[in-house]
């Protein structure tokens, strides 16, 4: 048994610990959230295998009250986030950096390390809402 | 009449002090151009106490000398006279206690006693005796009639108020000097002195030539107070107090100290002697009298004549006790008054500036009274009652009729306006017939003209010289000493009626700007002049062959008597006449007054008719040398002036460019250390995030530990 609240565990650990990568090194606003959430789940997990592993529901009414939370603070931070952006016209985070002196580098990835897109063609493209998307002129197994 | 009786002492003092914090308070603001007034009034009571002092209050002390030779009962109370044999004392408060290393608990009743256990108790305390009542009468006198002058000559200034506060905070220090009761209550006032000669010295301030000889005149004197402390410190480890009544009039513990320490006198001596070096202005510190001259006439005639130079005078004359005993002190001593007296008078030989003929004069003649005053290394225990005597008599003598030359040349200035170089103006003696009179009195005292003050004086000078050239073993050097004062007498009636013939003689030339018509002095300047004009002609005559001075003077507890068989008591004998007082050296007086008539008629033969205002001559190098001071000031520039100079702008160089930058290298540091911080904060949201991921990081292992520590 306990071999198996490890493993369960582990991967409460593996979700909070990609939560907590995809928040630190993301630079949208939107999938900071997204990593945010993800680290709460992860949180649920782990309560939910104590839950199950001491036999009783504790764990599992803990985990009502944290996706309460959960859904809560998404609220918070999305409405965060639309104040931001019409401030900005963007969702990058870095333009929010006030606190930090001009002079300074930036602790971050370098620019340099982005991957550019080498041709906008070949970036799948949504269409415009409310337009009838392209047919695609060749079956989809056959794309290349 | 008793009340001015009991305090006198301190309202000598007291007055003019009350007169200059009354002008720093109020005179400033409010009727500016009458603050003489307060002044004036405050001298007047000053002298009119000191008068009290010299005839009443002091000679009371006079009848109770005898056998008893401890102090009377002294109960120090703060404010109540104590007289004891020949000296009263006033108490004022204790300045301050040092306990000694191995001494008993402090009482306030053995105050006296407490020098013996190795600390040092300094009172504020006065102190007259029979010198402190002859000078301050002098001191006091003086300065009430150039006060008096002042008032006039200053008229009209902007700093008018300014001139009388300093002028009257100089006298309170004067009097305190002559009325402190221990030594280091007189160094203070030395230093005092000669603050207020600086004030005074650089009263126009604006003026770069007199801020700088102020400067000078300060820096010259502080050399000399260098060793004036040294020496008072040497007193302190010799005799254990610095009290003048235990000190100085205190036979058995200077005996101890000969028989213990015999060579300890010459150090204090040489050591005391350096400070009336320095406020004395003999050589070498004599550079700054001349160049003092830049102050206000009155200012020179007040200080730079009659009262702060001789404060060298007095202290080596109050220590006479000590000198005594130490006859290669009183040769330097002797040696230094004639090199003095030497050099200024070649100086002022070709000088053409008034007031610095009569500076130099005045170096010359204080040379004189230190001439007298080391006149006793020839025989010290015979001689030093003498020596004293006249070298103090000389000094009473010189005040007036210096301060008569000063404030005539002043009105000199006054009426010609402010012009002072002789080779402009001549033949005033029509146009100025008051001054005229005047100075030709006081020219005739100065020069030593048979029968009058100077006359008097300078010829007992002389006389002691000339017993002391008699005497062995030193007799040789005393001869040379005794020749170098007759040549200077001879100079010094040439280099005055030098003087007196180029301004008062020959054709009357007036500058432009004595306007169209000079006018004499008015009638508060010609008052002080005629006064002091009659004080040069005849108060020598009344109180130096008369013996009234000397007599006097003799009551000063402590003054060595001359060792004559029959008296046991250490006081100065009173009805014992030295061998040289009675019997004038006739032929010293004759010699005297051959060279005061031949300087006189020399100098007429010269300058008598003049060709008036003997325009700029190029002058012969041997002028040349008399006239640049013989070159004393150069060379000072050169070797003393200049490489401090250097020495100083190498320090500014050290510190501006090594200091200051230690300094700021040391301010970098919390820079450096904090650039190296600063990156934390970069104000990204993730950073932010990050580190708070890894303090809960930190604070769960903690939190873990913890709780695996607890069983």
């Amino acid at each position: 048994m306990t071999g198996q609240l490890e493993c369960q565990l582990v991967v409460g650990a593996i979700l909070f610990v990609l939560g907590a990568i995809g928040f630190l090194t993301r630079r949208n606003l939107i999938l900071m959230m997204l990593s945010a959430e993800m680290m709460l789940h992860g949180v649920a997990v782990n309560l939910t295998a104590f839950g199950r592993y001491h036999g009783n529901s504790s764990g599992q009414v803990f985990t009502i009250f944290v996706l309460t939370i959960a859904a809560c603070e998404a609220g918070l931070s999305l409405a965060l986030i639309l104040g931001l952006y019409q401030r900005r016209k963007s969702l990058d985070v870095q333009l929010w950096g006030n606190l930090g002196e001009p002079d300074l580098p930036i602790l971050s990835a370098p620019e340099e390390s982005r991957v550019e897109p080498q041709h906008p063609a070949d970036l799948p493209q949504l269409t415009p809402a409310g337009a009838m998307p392209k047919t695609p002129t060749q079956p989809f197994s056959q794309k290349v | 009449m008793s009340w001015l009786n009991e305090n006198c002492l301190w309202l000598i003092p007291a007055a003019p002090l009350a007169a200059c914090l009354w002008i720093v308070v109020a005179g400033q603001f409010f009727r500016r151009d009458k603050a003489h007034r307060v002044v004036v009034l405050g001298l007047l009571a000053s002298w009119l106490c000191a008068l009290n002092l010299l005839l009443v209050v002091v000679p009371s002390t006079f009848e109770d000398h005898g056998e008893h030779a401890a102090a009377a009962t002294e109960v120090p109370h703060g404010g109540r006279l104590e007289t004891k044999p020949g000296s009263v004392s006033y108490f004022i408060y204790d300045w301050f206690h040092v306990r000694g290393a191995g001494s008993q608990p402090a009482s306030m009743s053995d105050r006296q006693f407490k020098a013996d256990s190795g600390g040092l108790s300094v009172p504020v305390e006065l102190r007259a005796d029979a010198l402190s009542a002859l000078m301050l009468v002098m001191v006091t006198s003086v300065s009430l009639l150039v006060a008096i002058f002042a008032s006039g000559y200053m008229h009209g200034d902007p700093g008018y108020p300014r001139f009388f506060g300093a002028l009257s905070l100089f006298v309170f220090s004067m009097c305190m000097l002559v009325l402190a009761s221990n030594f280091l209550l007189l160094f203070v006032f030395w230093e005092a002195v000669g603050l207020c000669s600086y004030l005074l010295i650089g009263f126009w301030f604006h003026k770069p030539s007199a801020a700088a000889a102020a400067k000078k005149a300060f820096v010259v004197n502080r050399i000399g107070d260098f060793g004036l402390i040294l020496g008072i410190f040497l007193i302190w480890t010799t005799f254990g107090t610095l009290e003048f009544d235990r000190v100085l009039a205190n036979p058995w513990l200077i005996q101890q100290t000969v028989a213990a320490q015999p060579e300890i006198f010459t150090t204090i001596c040489l050591l005391l002697f350096i400070g009336a070096v320095g406020k004395s202005a003999q050589f070498p510190l004599h550079v700054w009298l001349p160049d003092a001259m830049e102050g206000p006439t009155p200012v020179s005639a007040l200080i730079h004549a009659a009262t702060m130079v001789t404060a060298g005078v007095y202290l080596v004359a109050r220590c006479s006790p000590l000198f005594v005993h130490s006859p290669f002190a009183l040769q330097v001593v002797a040696g230094i008054g004639a090199a003095t007296a030497l050099i200024a008078a070649i100086t002022a030989l070709t000088q053409y500036d008034l007031k610095r003929v009569l500076a130099y004069s005045t170096v010359s003649q204080l040379g004189y009274m230190f001439m007298s005053l080391g006149a006793a290394g020839a025989n010290p225990q015979e001689l030093m009652q003498p020596a004293v005597t006249f070298a103090l008599f000389h000094m009473f003598t010189h005040a007036f009729f210096k301060a008569v030359l000063f404030l005539s040349a002043g009105s000199v200035m006054h009426a010609m306006g402010d012009v002072i170089d002789m080779r402009r103006f001549s033949g005033l003696r029509k146009a100025l017939p008051i001054t005229w009179v005047t100075f030709l009195a006081g020219a005739l005292a100065l020069a030593g003209v048979p029968l009058l003050s100077g006359f008097w004086s300078k010829d007992e000078i002389l006389a002691v010289l000339h017993r002391a050239a008699q005497s062995e073993p030193h007799g040789v050097y005393y001869t040379v000493i005794l020749c170098i004062a007759l040549l200077t007498a001879l100079m010094t009636a040439f280099y005055t009626f030098r003087a007196y013939f180029l301004t008062f003689h020959g054709p009357e030339v007036f500058p432009p700007e004595a306007g169209h018509h000079p006018h004499d002095a008015p009638p508060v300047m010609a008052g002080p002049l005629y006064i002091l004009g009659l004080a040069a002609l005849f108060i020598g005559l009344a109180t130096g062959p008369t013996h009234l001075y000397g007599h006097y003077l003799h009551h000063t507890p402590g003054l060595p008597a001359p060792v004559v068989a029959h008296h046991a008591d250490g006081h100065a004998a009173e009805g014992d006449h030295a061998a040289g007082e009675h019997g004038h050296d006739w032929f010293m007086m004759l010699t005297s007054s051959i060279l005061a008539v031949g300087g006189i008629a020399a100098a007429y033969l010269v300058y008598g008719k003049h060709p008036g205002a003997q325009g700029v001559k190029e002058p012969t190098p041997l002028a040349k040398l008399s006239l640049n001071g013989l070159y004393l000031d150069d060379i000072y520039l050169a070797l003393v002036v200049k490489p401090l100079r250097s020495l100083a702008e190498l320090s500014e160089i050290i510190d501006r460019l090594v200091i200051d930058k230690i300094v700021d290298g040391v301010a970098l540091v919390p820079a450096f250390l904090a650039s190296i911080l600063r990156p934390i904060q970069n104000g990204l949201v993730q950073h932010y995030a990050f580190v708070m991921l890894l303090g809960l990081a930190a604070s769960l292992v903690w939190m873990l530990q913890a709780l695996a520590g607890t069983p």
